[in-house]
């Protein structure tokens, strides 16, 4: 495993190489690039906004759209960069058929792509603390600490998910289905501690991306600390499941070229 | 010195499923019609061992579906064997059209510099190669030009020169002439000799018989994924010609 963790690191342009790619093709083929990429995430806070806090006149949630917006952007880093990385092999069956190199870069660098592009849309969120006047802490400097984990937890997955599809090409369509049971479970638009008070404890084990946003928002929302116990457990699993699917991904790639 | 490249009893053996279930939908469906998806065993290579010193050229030559790509397949490390071992001392090209790894909306400078990442190669020392690469490929004025609107002869040129550019140890070249125009192939071939006069290990898997007698000392024979012959060309070529009359 070392050695082929030496590979990978050895590779490291190409990952480089193959986000600039990705970035490049998003920003070059549309003027409006960019833009669609802060104007997205502020279309839906609006949307939700509207939903609700005119529609159900929702107004036990401070600063909704801050709010929202912090569930959001998490999530679309979640959705887009597992969406992505879920094809990422199977996309360039051509090239994995003929040339050798470490198949596991394609989904890593998917999710580093998007997690670029998640790191631009912060400017939105930002704008809109600011324009709140959400008062925010220190605690602000731990944001590339949760970044990271969130990216740690995804990359795993992306392998995993990478991986399985190739066999099972209709992975990426269940994946898609799920993806909509997934954002409900997920508290983007509601607290957890007020839908699910009982079984809070159990909703943020069994979902990470659920303690991604609560970490957020501890420290992007309500401008305190965030729980660091409950947060070196998530950082754990994160770990965990990065560990487990790079082996997973590593032991089902040896039959990549014959399956695709 | 160890060899360039070393199969000690390599067999390779690839499973053909007939209803492999590709989604889960499939699986399910075999599942619920109590099928388990008739599976086929299929040798492409039985026990094949030879050894390449480094500078050799080899030429593999045998009927169709006899284990040729396979064998480059194993060398270049896309497959793994199924049983003993292929060992290769350095970096490994292989020269073949790697227009599939282009992206249509990228230019061809670009595609080149990624390209060449794909292959291990650093953008300082892709950034040496550039020009030889641009100018083989006789393409210095579209090369800035997205690669989609490229003709297909143009996409060819540019794949095939930036795999012949990469410093490499050992080249892989499958039938090589059945791309490219004429003029294109002879330059490839002057290439090819470059490459062995510079001391690279070339090897050569080709249907053109009289080619295989003119680059390679040294010719394998396979059939039917057996390593029937490997010697000097001229004897391994005539033993072909008996092989293939029966
Ligand atoms: N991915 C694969 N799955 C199943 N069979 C394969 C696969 N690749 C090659 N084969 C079979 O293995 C045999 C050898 O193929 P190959 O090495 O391409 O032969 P050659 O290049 O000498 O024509 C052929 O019969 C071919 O059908
Ligand atoms: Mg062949």
């Amino acid at each position: 495993m070392w050695e082929h963790l030496r590979e990978l690191y050895a590779y490291r342009e190409l990952v480089k190489n193959l986000v600039v790619r990705d970035l490049k093709l998003r920003y070059r083929n549309s003027a409006l690039g960019f833009l669609w990429c802060l104007l997205n995430p502020l279309l839906m806070m609006v949307v939700f906004t509207i939903v609700f806090t005119v529609l159900l006149t929702n107004n036990s949630i401070q600063h909704f759209p801050v709010f929202i917006l912090t569930g959001i952007l998490a999530w679309n880093l979640h959705t887009t960069a597992l969406l992505g990385a879920i094809n990422s092999v199977v996309g360039n069956a051509a090239l994995v058929q003929k040339v050798y190199f470490p198949r596991e870069v394609l989904p890593i660098a998917t999710v580093l792509s998007n997690a670029v592009n998640f790191l631009l849309s912060l400017v939105v969120l930002f704008g809109m603390i600011m324009l709140y006047r959400v008062p925010l802490s220190a605690t602000v400097l731990l944001l590339p600490l949760v970044i990271l984990v969130q990216v740690v937890f995804t990359v795993g997955l992306a392998l995993f998910l990478a991986a399985v599809n190739v066999y099972f090409r209709d992975t990426a369509s269940v994946l898609e289905t799920l993806m909509l049971a997934w954002f409900f479970l997920t508290p983007i638009f509601y607290r957890i501690e007020d839908v699910f008070p009982l079984y809070s404890r159990l909703m943020y084990v069994l979902n990470p991306p659920a303690s991604f946003i609560a970490a957020y928002r501890d420290i992007l929302y309500y401008g305190g600390m965030t729980n660091l116990d409950f947060f070196s457990r998530t950082a754990a699993t994160s770990l965990l499941v990065l560990v487990a699917g790079y082996v997973f991904f590593r032991r089902a790639s040896r039959g990549f070229v014959e399956a695709l | 010195m160890p060899p360039a490249i070393r199969f000690d009893g390599v067999a390779k053996r690839y499973i053909i499923h007939h209803q492999r279930p590709r989604s889960f939908q499939e699986a399910l469906v075999n599942m619920v019609h109590r099928r388990n998806g008739d599976r086929e065993v299929f040798w492409a290579l039985h026990d094949v061992s030879f050894s390449i010193e480094p500078g050799e050229t080899v030429g593999i030559i045998g009927p169709n579906g006899s284990g040729k790509s396979t064998a480059l397949k194993l060398i270049s490390r896309i497959i793994e064997p199924t049983s003993g071992s292929v060992a290769v001392a350095g970096r490994v090209a292989a020269l073949i059209e790697l227009g599939a790894g282009f992206h249509p909306d990228l230019t061809g400078r670009e595609n080149i510099y990624l390209l060449g990442s794909i292959m291990g190669i650093s953008g300082r020392e892709m950034d040496r190669r550039l020009s030889a690469i641009v100018e083989f490929a006789e393409l210095e004025r579209f090369i800035d030009t997205a690669v989609k609107h490229y003709s297909s002869g143009m996409y060819m040129r540019l794949g095939f020169s930036t795999a012949i550019h990469v410093d490499a140890d050992v080249f892989l070249i499958d039938e090589l002439l059945a791309v490219g125009d004429e003029h294109f192939q002879r330059k490839c071939l002057e290439a090819i000799q470059g490459f062995q006069q510079q001391g690279m290990t070339v090897v050569l898997v080709t249907h053109d018989l009289p080619l295989a007698g003119k680059f390679c000392p040294r010719t394998i024979l396979l059939q039917q994924g057996h390593l029937l012959a490997d010697g000097p060309t001229a004897g391994v070529l005539q033993q072909y010609l008996e092989v293939a009359a029966h």
